[in-house]
């Protein structure tokens, strides 16, 4: 072993440490026979022993007895607050729940009542049948002022229809079957188009009243709302209901078959 | 004890606050600066202990893991302490014995702890810590590479880094010139 060789295991031979037999004997051998060497394992041993009466002097060195209890009661502090935090916490959870849930019970009612209130202020709208009006008046949104007087309105059947709604169809669709007079069900077997506005068109001109008028056009009037018309009975007759407003004025139109 | 078990603090307590409390002494060489960081490496474990993985290491690595960082932390912040410069050819004390003896070797026990002690706070941080972990606390390199978070290998070539300067600090006066051509040679291998 050289003096470089030595320099590298000397601490852990002075540490005493595990290492192989046959590089402590060399190193050894080499520290008889080196004299720079032998001093170097020497002051390493001394600083070992230095090191060692350090660690045995501060091995019953320990933290103050009253820091356990400090500790204790930081422990106990914080297992309360814990406990509180989480018994908050669930009371929390079911508060919410329980406004969540108010929260949808109200909004449902007050829907409801919202719904109830608008039906009673829609206008009633009654589906005039029998006397015709002359439909190029109508087209025309000519009609008299105030409600059409020579018009006989239904004695049996005033069904409540929202304008809204009506306007808002959109598609062909038959008119509700569930009828008990026979008007009614003459009217189930009707299919209608939608209401086509006739001019401007705005849901505030029903919110006093208004209402439907059945009248009869000459067919091709339909080929005026672009609607396609059978040249064979261009010259028949065909049903349409007229909405008009509190104002009287005609204000859409919906064809009848 | 993370289940609320007082019990189980008071043992764990028990059982570890010493190393904890001895580590930080020996790294700051203050009392109270061990008391404080012991107290709060365990209400770190209060609050979170469920950062220790036993597959990372032990539960004392652990514990002085967090230790470590706190004393450095505070060593960093308060500064009460002179760092000393990571040259060793600077950092040799003055006013020992001179002559062929040891480092040592005229100093009474007392003497000889308390100028080891100064040797190894005097030590930059990163050496200090090695030290006090391999040569006080008697921590296996497994153990202290846990503790530190750095390989074996650097534990080694540290720990004989920080005994070359531990020498070189309580090497007599005269004997410097002398020796420093051994202690040179040391750093190669370091």
């Amino acid at each position: 072993m050289n003096c470089q060789k030595f320099e590298t295991v000397v601490g852990e031979l002075a540490r005493g440490r595990m290492m192989e037999i046959d590089i402590r004997r060399e190193a050894l051998v080499h520290s008889d026979e080196c004299s720079r060497c032998a001093l170097r394992l020497r002051n390493e041993d001394m600083l070992t022993r230095g090191l060692q009466l350090l660690a045995v002097e501060t091995e019953s060195a320990q933290a103050p007895s009253q820091l356990e209890q400090r500790l204790l009661e930081v422990f106990r502090e914080r297992r309360a607050l814990q406990s509180v935090s989480l018994t908050g916490g669930r009371w929390r959870y079911w508060i919410s729940a329980a406004a969540a849930v108010l929260l949808i019970v109200g909004s449902g009612v007050a829907v409801r009542w919202q719904i109830a209130k608008s039906t009673d202020q829609i206008p009633q709208v009654a589906i005039e049948r029998g006397e015709q009006t002359d439909p190029g008046k109508l087209l025309n949104g000519s009609l008299p002022d105030g409600p059409a007087k020579n018009v006989k309105h239904s004695a049996n059947w005033k069904p409540k229809e929202r304008a809204s709604n009506i306007l808002a169809s959109a598609r062909l669709h038959p008119v509700p079957k569930k009828m008990t007079t026979p008007v009614a069900n003459h009217i189930s077997k009707e299919i209608a188009t939608e209401f086509m506005p006739l001019g401007y068109l705005n849901a505030a001109n029903f919110q006093d009243g208004g209402q439907i008028v059945r009248v009869e056009l000459p067919r091709s009037a339909m080929a005026s709302f672009g609607l396609p018309v059978n040249m064979d009975r261009y010259n028949e007759r065909v049903k349409a209901d007229v909405l008009l407003g509190v104002d009287g004025v005609a204000h859409a139109i919906r064809f009848i078959q | 004890m993370l289940a609320g078990d007082e019990e189980a603090l008071a043992l764990l307590y028990r059982r570890r606050q010493a190393g904890i409390y001895r580590f930080v002494l020996q790294m700051c060489g203050l009392p109270a600066i061990a008391e404080d960081v012991t107290q709060e490496v365990f209400i770190f474990l209060m609050g979170e202990g469920q950062a220790f993985d036993p597959a990372r290491g032990s539960l004392n690595a652990f514990l002085l893991g967090v230790a470590r960082n706190y004393v450095l932390r505070r060593l960093r912040g308060e500064q009460f302490l002179t760092p000393m410069a990571d040259d060793f050819e600077e950092a040799a004390l003055a006013g020992q014995p001179a002559g062929d003896r040891g480092p040592l070797d005229d100093l009474t026990r007392a003497e000889t702890i308390e100028t080891v002690r100064k040797a190894i706070l005097s030590l930059p941080e990163k050496y200090r810590e090695v030290v006090v972990l391999c040569e006080l606390e008697n921590l296996s390199y497994v153990e202290a590479a846990e503790v530190l978070g750095v390989a074996i290998g650097t534990i080694r070539s540290r720990l004989h880094r920080a005994r070359a300067l531990l020498l070189e600090k309580l090497r007599p006066v005269d004997e410097e010139s002398t020796s420093s051509a051994t202690v040179k040679s040391a750093r190669c291998f370091a």
